[in-house]
């Protein structure tokens, strides 16, 4: 289903109106109109009549009430007739007084949230905003991993999830949450001719190409308008090769730095051949790769099969440009390797990732990081494993690395690829039918997506070719 | 005059029979005090009346608010006014 924000140039902008399922965050330095720009889309909502969940954790209900009148909103009218709920959420409410420890999780809004959309069957829920939730916490690390909960929740009700955030004026990165929604609606505010002037841009959507022109956007009291702009894009989507030529003119040029690419593959077919071939290519493009090792990835595994392919890759380990990073010893059988799962904590791995990153940044290296994640997901809980890779994936978007990420779709569970595929930028699939390989692409941020292709395996390097 | 404490739980909170444990063991011990148990999925209403965001959360009649799990000694600490208060 989709929701017309109520704004026609809003709307088409972020490719025809927001989707339910999907998430939206609206981000924007304080006092932008982030608070102003809800308020519009819940009216939108309620003119269609499609009923709507306002959660506010800053403002009181009644102030809101206030807000909405000076912009000739009737609010009150559309609570009586049950198509609009607004509620008040913070972790210390007025007069309270707070002591707090980092064992907690987020399941009373979560609760209270669902109750509430069942109620009025609402499919817009708007929380405004959650800077100022977060702001309470003590723990606000832990509160925001468990944010991620209620992102999930509440989206699978086939609801939009829309969340305000305050932006600091630098970031382009910052939070977690930008990365993990759908759509980021982001407003800037700039004094130009000693006017502040607001531009209003989509820097991130998911499933179409990003606007990424900065229009105007005007708030007074009849409404938000939004005057498209003759200015050229604020930023270009920079493409990187897989070193695989037809695969990168399939994904309509390459792949955007800042991807996480998902290669989905069944316990059967080898997905070592596109692995090497296009380490193989990032190597000699005299790349920082870092490879998560595990128990079907591991460094004397992967210079054999070089040497198989007449590559020598050794020059490159010797000039450091290749990193392996033991999470488990991989000597030892599957069995053993889960039993030792603690040698390094997730947190670790972040940390040393990051570090190795931000080392070949220093030296003008672009980064490739290449796992297999079967393990992982089956190792650690389902909670720290996502938390896990929704760092991860923050870390490759944050520092404009790609990442090829490898899993044995039928060694996890269903609903676990469904949340590795949200994060994902990129998924490619192979699958088997008579004995032939083929090779797809269900998802592209691009949005060049491609129906299953057959795949030759070679000798030499590439050792995967597309066919037509 | 009985005071109560008021203890909100979910069944996803891994450190609340635990903690359900100590609180029960430390108010046992005084007359005044009361234990009223809310698990927030089954109770929305206290849950919105009292504004809960996290579990667990105890909330003491002094507008005091304890978020999340502790053992023993951190309780009896923040409780200690009441504690005192029944001797
Ligand atoms: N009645 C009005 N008419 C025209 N413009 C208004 C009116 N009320 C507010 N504004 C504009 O809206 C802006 C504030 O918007 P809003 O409250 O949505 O900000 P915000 O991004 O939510 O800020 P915060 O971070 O403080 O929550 C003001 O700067 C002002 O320009
Ligand atoms: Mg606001």
């Amino acid at each position: 289903m989709i929701i017309s924000t109520g704004i026609e140039e809003l709307d088409k902008m972020i490719d025809g109106g927001l989707r339910t399922s999907f998430c939206y965050a609206i981000k924007g330095t304080a006092g932008s109109g982030k608070t102003v720009l809800s308020l519009f889309m819940t009216l939108g909502a309620l003119k269609a009549e499609i009923p709507v969940l306002f959660i506010s954790t800053e403002v009181d209900i009644e102030k809101l009430m206030i807000y909405g009148k000076s912009f000739n909103m009737n609010l009150e009218s559309y609570v009586e007739k049950g198509l609009l709920h607004l509620e008040k959420m913070s972790l210390k409410p007025l007069g309270t007084n707070l002591v707090q420890t980092d064992q907690f999780n987020l399941s009373a809004i979560i609760a209270r949230t669902k109750t509430k959309m069942k109620e009025i069957n609402a499919k817009m829920i708007i929380f405004d905003s959650i800077s100022a939730f977060f702001a309470d916490f003590k723990y606000e690390k832990t509160a925001r991993s468990n944010f991620m909960d209620f992102i999930r929740e509440i989206t699978n009700e086939d609801a939009v999830l829309v969340l305000t955030a305050e932006s600091q004026m630098s970031e382009e990165y910052s939070t977690i949450e930008e990365f993990l929604v759908d759509g980021v609606i982001k407003i800037r505010t700039e004094l130009k001719n000693n006017q502040l002037i607001k531009r209003i841009s989509i820097p991130k959507l998911r499933s179409a190409k990003p606007i990424n022109f900065e229009n105007r956007f005007i708030i007074n009291r009849d409404g938000i308008s939004i005057l498209r702009s003759e200015q050229p894009p604020i930023s270009t989507i920079h493409e990187e090769s897989s070193g695989i030529e037809k695969l990168d003119n399939l994904l309509g040029g390459g792949i955007p730095s800042g991807s996480v690419v998902l290669v989905e593959v069944d316990g059967e077919t080898n997905y070592f051949p596109l692995f090497l071939s296009t380490l193989c290519y990032h190597l000699e493009k005299e790349k920082g790769v870092i490879i998560h090792s595990n128990v079907h990835m591991y460094s004397s595994r992967i210079l054999e099969d070089f040497k198989k392919a007449d590559c020598d890759i050794e020059p490159f380990m010797n000039k450091g440009n290749i990193v392996f990073i033991d999470k488990y010893n991989r000597s030892v059988t599957a069995i053993e390797a889960r039993e030792m799962s603690q040698l390094m904590t997730t947190d670790d791995m972040i940390s040393v990732t990051v570090e190795l990153m931000e080392a070949f940044q220093k030296s003008k290296q672009k980064v490739v990081i290449y796992g297999d994640l079967t393990d992982d997901v089956n190792i650690l809980s389902e909670t720290e494993f996502l938390r896990y890779f929704a760092l991860q994936s923050f870390n490759i978007k944050e520092k404009r690395a790609v990442a090829y990420s490898f899993i044995n779709f039928n060694a996890i569970s269903r609903e676990m690829l469904a949340r590795l595929r949200t994060t994902a930028d990129i998924i490619i699939r192979f699958s088997r039918e008579d004995y032939t390989t083929y090779m797809e692409c269900m998802k592209s941020s691009t949005g060049a997506t491609f129906l299953p292709k057959v795949v030759k395996y070679k000798d030499k390097m590439p050792l995967i070719e597309i066919v037509d | 005059m009985s005071l109560k404490i008021l203890f909100f739980t979910s069944p996803t909170c891994s450190w609340c029979p635990y903690l359900e444990g100590v609180l029960r063991h430390i108010i046992k011990e005084i007359d005044h005090l009361e234990l009223e148990i809310i698990d927030v999925t089954k109770d929305i209403s206290r849950a919105g009346e009292y504004e809960i965001v996290a579990i667990p959360t105890i909330v003491l009649p002094n507008n005091q608010r304890i978020i999340g799990s502790a053992d023993e000694t951190f309780l009896r600490k923040q409780l200690d006014f009441f504690l005192t208060l029944g001797s």
